[in-house]
């Protein structure tokens, strides 16, 4: 038990950790934003397409909800060489939470796209809107007051998930907490040091989420 | 495309399904132990956050405290904490154990939530009338509040429980061997990437895919608390 905790080493490496936590939002940013409005176009298409498209949506999402992210990455980053797609290890990681956002998102918009009244779409019908026009003017602005905990819930979740890009050797917050750990053995320090970070980009995240969605949209979200 | 194909009954031979299918019980064994213990000790943090008086004030504190913090930490960092924590007090533990321990920690903390939106669900005046009996805060919990409260608690537990299969596969990061990591060792033995991780996928989702059905059928089946209209329409 007489371990001695020495966190100047780990702290001393501040602007490289930093760096490493505006990666790390930065590429949960880019997962969430690219895969956005495929999970749009998969909400959609799962409420209001053709039938066999609502079948080859609802099999997408169903798998990629079923199984986990981990593997995603490996499939992309490992497998899809062999078969003549080189991703670098930046992209691997953003294709793999696009992927991840495409689904898990597709299921909370489409909660939200069941709770707009079907007579508020059929009006908007009457009016000449086409499909998309419908989705676009009607559906959308409806559901934000309603899907935006949920989702700003969601980009939490994957900025957390953002962490297993250090995996295949990206150096976001953890591959630098790992990197800074494996120049000088003080690993527990430094996840500690790195668990700070985390707790402080999503403490900052769900704040300002909370901030946005009260000017933007009147969510009543609870800050904490 | 072709040398994949041709890889497939090498793939498939009896030792390595018998890899699989062992490794796949214990991606369901870490799942079902760390979430169940960790369902265990949530109760407890529930139970201190909800103690009364000014002199439990630290013990509300902490209980809140734990929640929060490790909602907000990667599963992965929770791993490594645990292994490098751990290391200091025993060494050479056993990976599996050190894999249930985080599990069990990341799933205390967040099926906390669920349980106390659960007791939280149990109208006040019942609890009022407990006291009024006489009752502990103890044999309230029992004999008032958890019958009432399980079909709340459930699903969302459930829910909780199926989604974790998939998180156990950070824990190959450990070594230990689960559904992940046997993959990762095939594909390391030359076996192609492709095959590997279609078939641990595949194999993920025969784990996952049937829980979560049975998850919603339990949702439906538990989830119809007083207030909600009866399902049935009156004509």
């Amino acid at each position: 038990m007489n371990y001695t905790f020495q966190f100047n080493i780990i702290l001393a490496h501040w602007p490289e950790l930093v760096q490493g936590a505006l990666l790390s939002l930065g590429l949960a940013l880019a997962g969430f934003w690219i895969g956005a409005p495929f999970a749009l176009v998969l909400a959609a298409v799962r409420t209001s397409g053709p039938a066999w498209l609502k079948r080859i949506a609802g099999a997408y999402v169903t798998f990629l909800t079923n199984t986990p992210v981990l593997i995603h990455i490996y499939f992309l980053f490992f497998g899809l060489p062999e078969l003549g797609i080189r991703l670098d290890k930046y992209w691997t990681v953003i294709a793999a939470l696009v992927m991840a956002t495409s689904a898990y998102g597709c299921e909370i918009m489409r909660g939200g796209f069941l709770s707009v009244r079907r007579s508020e779409i059929e009006a908007a019908e009457t009016l000449g809107f086409s499909r998309a026009q419908v989705i676009l003017y009607v559906v959308v602005p409806h559901i934000v007051k309603t899907i935006y905990p949920a989702l700003a819930n969601y980009f939490i979740v994957l900025t957390l998930s953002t962490s297993m890009a250090m995996i295949i050797g990206v150096e976001e917050l953890l591959g630098t907490a790992y990197n800074i750990a494996s120049e000088n053995y003080r690993h527990l320090e430094a996840f500690i040091v790195a668990a700070g970070f985390y707790i402080i980009i999503t403490f900052v995240a769900s704040l300002s989420l909370a901030l946005i969605g009260r000017w933007a949209f009147r969510v009543k979200a609870k800050i904490f | 495309m072709e040398e994949i194909i041709s890889e497939i009954p090498a793939f498939f031979s009896l030792t390595n399904v018998r890899f699989l299918v062992e490794s796949m019980g214990i991606t369901l064994a870490l799942t079902f132990f760390g979430c169940g213990l960790g369902f265990l000790f949530a109760f407890f943090i529930v139970y201190a956050r909800q103690t009364p008086g000014h002199w439990a004030l630290p013990l509300r504190a902490a209980a809140i405290f734990y929640v929060e913090i490790f909602r907000r930490i990667p599963f992965l960092v929770t791993i490594y904490l645990v292994l490098f924590g751990l290391a200091v007090i025993v060494k050479n533990g056993s990976l599996f154990a050190i894999a249930l321990i985080a599990i069990c920690i990341y799933a205390t903390a967040y099926t906390a939530d669920i349980i106390r939106g659960g007791f939280e669900s149990v109208p006040r005046q019942q609890i009022e009338a407990a006291h009024a009996m006489n009752f502990g805060r103890w044999r309230t919990l029992i004999h008032v509040v958890l019958p009432q409260s399980w079909p709340v608690i459930l699903p969302p537990a459930m829910v909780f429980m199926v989604a974790f299969v998939k998180d156990t596969a950070l824990v190959s990061q450990l070594g230990v061997f689960e559904l992940t990591f046997r993959g990762k060792e095939l594909a390391n033995q030359g076996f192609s990437a492709v095959l590997v991780y279609t078939t641990v996928a595949l194999l993920y989702f025969a784990m996952s895919y049937p829980l979560t059905r049975f998850g919603q059928w339990l949702e439906k089946r538990l989830a119809t608390p007083r207030s909600q209209k009866p399902q049935r329409k009156l004509r």
